[in-house]
């Protein structure tokens, strides 16, 4: 049977493995995309989120073959962009990172927020990153730059 | 590509899943958990014959392989349904998550399988050999076990239109987000006049399957909500020995507690 053909960070992409393949797996060791990282593999931690058709997903419960025609974005792709922009620096400035490990898919799943509601209520906020845990931060400071980035990147979402 | 198939269409995937030993696919977020080695999966979240959410005469009529995300933006889906897949995980397993995979896993602890129950929801399940339609209380035969045969999908989910305005719904969970159910409860009063058309209350997470007792709900039909608080007492106890829970992540005893508290709540929001 034929590859798995998607789209990654814009690029049209064949993978020859196996269908029931992680994409979480394939995204780091076939593509080398590290900044999707792998905290639980049961969709508990939100460390492997990646958009998926320009959803939120854990890349972890996502088999290859579900893949195919899809477009996907991780961090490598996302960073690229000016949101990106918009949000790195409002993580940077409050000091929103702690140890970094949950911070690609807290970013992914930031873009999720703002693209389906621009200008959220911090109580969206919660909701929207509440599958994806950090240890470190104690999550105030994530929910402050994700409102501040709404702010600051008014129009681009 | 090997282990897997990714039919164009659903008759195409009906063909497979009657000549190939294939696991079927839709969200993938319970699968994967465990993603055996030699796992062969059916690949059905992309088939436009499973991912419509659509409305006839009698039913609002959900795919197999609608998400969650799909459900809760559709001004189709019931606010009962919406309600209790909007406390499913988190937003990235609701945005993969699916009604029919929900079925399929076979747990107690669906939390829209809860909703099926409690709305009599039917099932159209379909193979090579033909369709047939199912009450979701038949479908499931005990732990895990689903009259589902070798060959058959899930098809589509058959909520009834109307009917379940007047609800109340409750999860308990370990948290706010990404919390599986240590008890669920769903109940539904629908009223004809001053009287009781209808009365239904579904259990879950506390046993091996969803829990009704139609023969309990019956005792209310007909009756207003005054006669209906007459014999709330005993109706209660009724309730309280034939709820006999298993142990899973929580005790039987606190099970059965939470019940008993949120089936009393459910009454006395209702006026009974």
């Amino acid at each position: 049977m034929e590859a798995i053909q998607f789209t990654l960070n814009g690029k049209s992409v064949q993978y020859d493995g196996s269908a029931a393949d992680r994409l979480l797996d394939v995204l780091r060791d076939a593509y080398r995309c590290t900044s999707v990282k792998c905290g639980c593999k049961e969709g508990e931690c939100g460390a492997c989120s990646v958009l998926l058709d320009g959803k939120l997903i854990n890349s972890c419960c996502v088999a290859m073959g579900a893949v195919q025609g899809s477009e996907i974005v991780t961090l490598e792709g996302y960073r690229e962009t000016a949101r990106f922009a918009v949000l790195d620096k409002a993580f940077a400035e409050i000091s929103a990172v702690q140890c970094g490990f949950c911070i690609p898919g807290m970013v992914l799943a930031s873009e999720a927020i703002l693209a389906a509601n621009p200008h959220p209520t911090e109580a969206e906020v919660r909701v929207g990153i509440s599958g994806n845990l950090c240890r470190c931060t104690g999550y105030n400071a994530i929910v402050t730059a994700i409102m501040n980035a709404s702010k600051e990147g008014n129009g681009l979402w | 590509m090997v282990n897997g198939y990714i039919p164009a269409s659903l008759p195409e995937a009906l063909k497979i899943r009657a000549a190939q030993k294939v696991i079927p696919y839709a969200g993938g977020t319970d699968l994967m958990v465990k993603n055996p080695k030699d796992a062969v999966y059916l690949f059905l979240g992309k088939l436009p014959e499973l991912t419509e959410i659509k409305s006839d005469a009698e039913y609002i009529r959900i795919g197999a392989a609608v998400t969650y995300t799909q459900a809760l933006n559709s001004s189709l889906v019931p606010p009962l349904m919406k309600e209790a897949v909007s406390g499913i995980a988190a937003p990235a397993i609701r945005n993969a998550g699916t009604f029919g995979g929900n079925l399929g896993n076979g747990s107690a602890k669906a939390d829209s399988v809860l909703i099926d129950f409690t709305a009599d929801a039917k099932l159209r399940l379909m193979s090579v050999r033909g369709e047939r339609v199912v009450d979701v209380t038949k479908f499931y035969l005990g732990r895990k076990k689903l009259d589902l045969a070798e060959d058959e999908l899930i098809v589509e989910i058959l909520l009834p239109k109307t009917g379940l305005e007047n609800y109340y719904y409750k999860k308990v969970g370990g948290r706010n987000a990404l919390a599986i159910s240590r008890v669920a409860f769903a109940g539904v009063l629908r009223m004809d006049g001053e009287k009781i058309a209808r009365f239904t209350a579904g259990f879950g997470a506390v046993a091996d399957t969803v829990l009704r007792f139609p023969d309990l709900e019956a005792q209310l039909t007909g009756k207003t909500l005054s006669e209906a608080k007459e014999i709330k007492d005993r109706l209660l106890r009724q309730y309280s020995e034939k709820l006999v829970l298993t142990r899973g992540r929580v005790s039987a005893e606190y099970r059965k507690a939470v019940c008993m508290n949120l089936l009393r709540d459910f009454l006395a929001e209702k006026g009974i």
